[in-house]
């Protein structure tokens, strides 16, 4: 009798699993403009391609859909008192799976120093080498310049099968927000090896191993890619989707939407011209979860190296005048040019600050509203102020020898329309502020590849917006872009690449040299505190408001959601300020329908409401 | 006639390596920055260090006779870096070119029997209504970009036969439907070229002597147009056809892209924009060798259809 | 779209090349004469005007006269057009006051008495910006056209006529139509920033080597041609019979080349904004309006953004086809009787 029960139990719950089995598998299907490069998580440096390596390989710690740090492979973790020795206690009986799902090893501490030591391994050129450094492991630049040739010395150590030590060589009090990164995920080293260079390469889905909550079943390269649930992993639970199907097709931003609505595909993303047109005709556009892990902001050249018709000379009189920088700012109305990048809500993704509003927070007083950016707003379009502003400009100006209009070359990236367009409003509007007769705002296309180095590292723009992507969840990251660069032999400072204002530096322009010294120091304070957050983010604050206040940069916008149609509900998944982490498919459930409108909105404000924001 | 081959041969070789090295040279003036990932967050050292494991930091003369030795001596192309880093470039290159060949073949196929007896009628028709109608379709293909009707085309023409936009899986691109609207919208250009040749050569043929010697003797008119007239009116035509064939592979990058065929239509602007200098290199080699070697097959094939037609005389053309 | 070469072209070069060409060494076979120019321009024939009867030949075409007064009419309101009441400026965005004072562009209105052909994405006027972009793209083609001519005639006659140039130039060209073009744009757009000048520069660079080839097949032919060679042996200069009875006889096809070669370059300059090297955001250009209205066709009410800059293109592609081929009919004296 006990039998029967069992097995009627057993059949039960078979029958409890059946339903869904009964209506098929829950399959994802979606395109793909470009083809990944490569497959390997431990190199990837585009987020597109992160997206194998965040879906099939899990890391030691994840997020939970909030933004807060939870246990992933690692069940547990400590650190030293002051946050340099870090040691994390594994999950235990995880594999290895090969692309056909057969278990191929178990996973274990040694792993991720192979991992590591894959990475810092100069001759494999990884692209995510970086964010090791960042993490401050001991030894890693040496290894990795091949000034130490014994990895023992960098700081990773296997301390048993199952416990995984992190060394820094210095305080990291973020150190756990980088464990997401590719260069901190595992790697069975006995594969690597027999593997060698043609681990992870884009050829098929057998080059590499898996033991996240997916496993890369096929892919072929410019046509599909599918993925199916890793049934095995500890956390399989929390995985709803069964398989996911991504198709190439690289004209798929004209073509998505449409075959999202003829069925084909579950998810499509609008481009701006479109929708308008689709929120008329149906209620099931939504917009993606905000991310701040990208911030946008204007800089002014202090290096000017373009062409002489622009006149650069005429621009580096007048951009180290205080009251030439603060008449622009005061003059430009953010908002109105965002129509460009966000037609719907453009303040949705307008910043105050540098670092993005919730990037982070302290004892519950968001970053961005710290004490020491009180007044900031002051600063930003205000058509009297900017008057008054271009007046004792003109007036100190013309002493100083320049001449107006003043040229300002506005540069942007050819081949990307949102952008070329937000240029096309900026110059409207500013000249139609200050006056052609006080400005010249000239639009300097850029070349659509390698167009960094062609414009912003090169100087050639006197007005640009500028972005830099968070490496880790700290304010401090968001001063990397503006550090000092100094040559080792002349002791000159030769310019950081965005907008070159520490060469001030070196002239005897008294005033941006004094504001620039100050705010150096400002942040070198700033880094030197490890122990108190609330006192660290307070001086990084401080530092902050010191480039907004003195109208050195202008803070824009983060990266404007897409607009998009869409089966998922896009708020269950995992939330980190930066990292991979946001594009993990693992607690997504995929709806019979496209979410609507009004469900997308309730979602954002019940998730917002959890987040306290 | 051999010997003449051999000598245009050689020259074609000559060329073929002019051309590689041009080639060469010219990418190798491209920034550095292509290069890499993450160009952004990397110090002099870790670019430095990426130069020289790509070997991009030696003379650029060296990585020349390196890429030539390699080609010759071993056959080997390289591997590819970003397009799909670490894969041999002909491992990438083999499974696209079938399709592309297959694309191509067809879409010539097509255009050629659409195309041909369009211009016999447009000529046999002269100055009539067929011939005007004619006129009206070349005109206006020739007229509406490609960039465009293609996409009317994708868009109604999947409706009207019940597919799948794309070629989503592999079952697909094996699917003869699915063909259907991508050769028929890569013929379409073609098509109108052959028709409006064929009719222009007829209807300048048909005014010879010879003709009207034909027509004297009593032969009759569907004998004189498809016996005589047809044939050598088609004869300069051949010459075009090889050419053609490279253009439609070259061309294919707006159908391929439509379609999510996998094949070699935008590979070259790809790989040029990301800075994948071996898989350029290699792709250049391929189109350059079918593009010579398509002139010298369309030469022969014109010295096949008319014999009084000789290469070897001195002063033709090339 | 293969309208750069026609069968028209092909024909005539088919058809001069097959003559056959003789050698004659004159000093073997004739005794100078001193020049007399008065002689040489004395002729047989009657009041034939060459020009006056390509020009009545052509009028009786009623399509491509047609075809021609349209176009002309479209390239005079292009620049009439910036001047009409009620005109807006192409790049400027208009925009609207919301009632927080926060102003905002009007953006895709649809067409109505003000934007007769409504507005796009940022608040731009479709209608303005449709004939300055007909205005520049027609530029880029004609300048192009004339670059292409211009160098292809200079370089085809001493490719023709310098014979140690031969070898050269004959490389060269089988090396300038192997080097896909994709590479030299793609390579220009690193060097060059992104303008006009770039554009034109880019499309010309590789495309007078088809017309110089051209030009000196025909030189090579025409050269020596009995009438040429009487010519010579009446003493007249190298340059002489160039000008005066080389080119004469190219005029027709060289015309038509260019009426294609138009179309032609507004066709590449669409090509080249697709993949994404274009031109900057302040000039418009039909190519540019026929990307941006691409990514409309999936908004069914948007669509007209598209059809806009098409038809056009369309008519000035057809128009330049149209009388390129009726001209070159026209210019040939054969027709004229």
């Amino acid at each position: 009798m006990k039998k029967v029960f069992a097995a009627l139990l057993c059949l039960t719950m078979l029958m409890g699993c059946l339903p869904a089995m009964a209506d098929g598998e829950v399959v994802y299907t979606t395109l793909y403009a470009s083809e990944m490069s490569t497959l390997n998580y431990l190199t990837a440096g585009a987020q597109w391609e992160q997206t194998v390596g965040a879906n099939v390989i899990d890391t030691l710690v994840e997020y939970d859909s909030y933004g807060n740090i939870i246990p992933g492979l690692a069940e547990s973790w400590t650190a030293n008192d002051d946050a340099t020795v870090w040691t994390f206690k594994l999950r235990e009986g995880q594999k290895w799976y090969t692309s056909e799902g057969a278990e191929y090893a178990e996973v274990v501490a040694q792993d991720f120093v192979d991992g590591l030591k894959w990475v810092l391994t100069a001759a494999n050129d990884s692209g995510v080498e970086y964010a090791v450094e960042t993490a401050k492991i001991v030894n890693a630049n040496a290894y990795y310049a091949g000034e130490v040739t014994d990895f023992s010395e960098v700081g990773v150590k296997a301390v048993d099968k199952y416990t995984v030590e992190y060394t820094c060589a210095s305080p990291v009090p973020y150190f756990l927000s980088t464990l997401t990164y590719g260069c901190f995920m595992p790697a069975n080293g006995e594969f690597l090896e027999k593997m060698g260079a043609d681990f992870g390469t884009a050829t098929s889905a057998d080059t590499m191993l898996y033991n996240g909550a997916f496993i890369l079943q096929s892919f072929v390269p410019q046509s599909q890619h599918v993925f199916v649930k890793n049934v095995n992993n500890w956390d399989a639970e929390h995985v709803y989707i069964d398989k996911i199907v991504q198709s190439y097709n690289s004209e798929s931003a004209t073509i998505s939407p449409e075959m999202a609505l003829r069925g084909e595909i579950d998810s499509a993303s609008l481009s701006n011209d479109i929708v308008d047109d689709y929120k008329d005709m149906y209620d099931f556009v939504t917009k993606d979860r905000p991310a701040v892990d990208y911030s946008y902001f204007y800089c002014f050249n202090f290096d000017p190296q373009y062409e002489e018709e622009y006149d650069p000379a005429n621009w580096l009189i007048a951009v180290n005048n205080s009251n030439f920088r603060h008449s622009i700012m005061s003059a430009f109305d953010r908002v109105f040019s965002l129509y460009a990048i966000d037609p719907d809500d453009p303040e949705s993704v307008l910043q105050s600050t540098v670092t993005p509003a919730t990037f982070v927070s302290v004892d519950g007083t968001d970053f961005s509203a710290l004490a020491p950016f009180d007044g900031v707003a002051d600063n930003y379009f205000n058509t009297e102020k900017a008057l008054a502003y271009k007046e004792a400009a003109v007036a100190e100006l013309t002493e100083a020898g320049c001449k107006f209009p003043v040229q300002v070359v506005l540069t942007y990236r050819s081949d990307m329309s949102d952008w070329e367009s937000e240029c096309q409003l900026v110059k409207q509007q500013l000249e139609s502020v200050l006056g052609t007769d006080y400005i010249n705002v000239v639009l300097y296309a850029g070349p659509s590849e390698n167009f960094l180095s062609a414009t912003r590292r090169a100087g050639k723009y006197s007005l640009m917006r500028c972005n830099w992507g968070a490496d880790y969840a700290d304010p401090e990251t968001w001063t990397d872009p503006f550090v000092e660069k100094i040559d080792s032999e002349t002791g000159l400072h030769t310019g950081n690449s965005y907008n070159k204002m520490d060469m001030m530096l070196d002239t005897e322009n008294a005033e941006t040299k004094d504001i620039l010294t100050a705010y150096y120091a400002a942040v070198a304070e700033a880094k030197a505190s490890v122990t108190d957050t609330a006192d660290r983010y307070g001086k990084f604050a401080k530092a902050e408001a010191m480039l907004i206040n003195n109208a050195i940069v202008i803070p824009y916008m983060v990266s404007a959601s897409d607009y998009q149609i869409t089966k998922l509900n896009v708020y269950e998944g995992e939330y980190a300020v930066f990292g991979v982490t946001n594009i993990r498919w693992k607690y997504q459930h995929l709806n019979d329908n496209f979410v609507t409108t009004a469900e997308n909105e309730a979602a954002a404000e019940a998730w917002r409401e959890a987040m306290g924001l | 006639m051999a010997s003449y081959l051999v000598k245009r041969f050689l020259r074609s070789f000559i060329t073929l390596i002019i051309i590689l090295s041009i080639v060469f040279i010219l990418v190798r003036q491209m920034p550095i920055d292509g290069y890499f990932q993450n160009f952004e967050k990397l110090n002099e050292a870790q670019i430095q260090n990426g130069l020289h494991e790509m070997g991009l930091d030696r003379p650029v003369f060296v990585q020349l006779f390196d890429f030539f030795k390699n080609l010759v001596l071993h056959g080997d192309l390289g591997t590819s870096r970003i397009y799909r880093a670490g894969v041999p470039v002909a491992e990438i290159l083999a499974p696209k070119i079938p399709i592309s060949v297959r694309l191509g073949t067809l879409s010539l196929l097509v255009s050629l029997l659409l195309g041909l007896p369009m211009g016999l009628v447009m000529a046999k028709y002269k100055g009539k209504f067929l011939d005007h109608l004619g006129t009206a379709i070349i005109v206006l293909i020739e007229a509406v970009p490609a960039a465009v009707y293609y996409l009317f085309l994708q868009f109604y023409g999947t409706t009207a036969l019940g597919i799948g936009m794309t070629m989503f899986s592999e079952a697909d691109l094996h699917n003869p439907v699915y063909w259907i609207l991508p050769v028929l919208s890569m013929s379409l250009g073609n098509m109108t070229y052959y028709a409006m040749w064929l009719r222009r050569y007829m209807v300048d043929e048909s005014m010879k002597d010879y003709v009207t010697l034909a027509r004297i003797k009593g032969a009759s008119e569907t004998r004189i147009m498809f016996l005589h007239v047809f044939k050598n009116a088609f004869v300069p035509m051949v010459q075009y056809i090889p050419t053609s064939f490279l253009n439609t592979v070259i061309g294919s990058i707006y159908v391929e892209s439509l379609y999510s065929i996998p094949g070699m239509g935008g590979l070259l602007v790809d790989v040029v924009k990301r800075q994948d200098n071996n898989m350029v290199q290699a792709i250049v080699l391929l189109f350059a060798t079918v593009g010579i070697i398509g002139l010298l097959l369309g030469d022969l094939l014109m010295v096949f259809m008319d014999p009084r037609i000789s290469l070897t005389k001195k002063g033709g053309d090339r | 779209m293969s309208v750069l070469k026609h069968p028209k072209i092909d024909k005539l070069e088919q058809s001069v090349s097959s003559e056959i060409k003789q050698q004659f060494s004159q000093e073997e076979l004739f005794s100078i004469a001193p020049f007399d120019e008065a002689e040489t321009e004395r002729t047989g024939a009657g009041s034939y005007s060459y020009w006056r009867s390509t020009l009545r030949a052509f009028r009786r075409n009623k399509i491509a006269m047609f075809l021609l007064i349209m176009l002309v009419v479209i390239v005079l309101f292009t620049f009439i057009q910036p001047h009409l009441p009620g005109q807006f400026d192409p790049n400027a965005a208009s925009f609207e006051v919301t009632a927080t004072g926060q102003s905002k562009p009007l953006k895709n209105s649809p067409p109505d008495s003000v934007h007769w052909m409504g507005t796009n994405a940022i608040g731009q006027d479709l209608w303005a910006r449709l004939w300055a972009g007909t205005r520049n793209s027609l530029f880029i083609g004609v300048m192009v056209a004339l670059i292409e001519a211009l160098v292809g005639i200079v370089m085809g006659v001493l490719w023709g006529y310098v014979r140690k140039l031969d070898f050269l130039f004959t490389e060269i060209y089988n090396v300038l139509d192997n080097i896909p073009t994709t590479i030299v744009l793609i390579l220009i757009s690193f060097i060059m920033r992104p303008a006009m000048s770039t554009l034109i520069f880019a499309m010309s660079v590789t495309g007078w080597i088809g017309m110089a080839r051209f030009v000196r097949n025909q030189v090579l032919i025409i050269r020596d041609r009995d009438y040429n060679v009487a010519s010579r042996c009446l003493g007249t200069s190298t340059w002489r019979i160039i000008v005066k009875n080389l080119l004469p006889y190219l005029v027709s096809v060289i015309m038509l080349r260019m009426a294609l070669s138009i179309p032609g370059a507004i066709g590449s300059e669409v090509f080249i904004t697709y993949i994404g090297l274009g031109l900057p955001a302040d000039i418009p250009s039909l190519g540019k309006l026929i990307t941006e209205g691409r990514k409309l066709l999936a908004s069914p009410s948007k669509r007209y953004q598209l059809i806009y800059p098409t038809v056009i293109l369309s008519i000035v592609t057809v128009s330049f086809y149209m009388i390129g081929n009726a001209f070159s009919d026209a210019a040939d004296p054969k027709n004229h009787l």
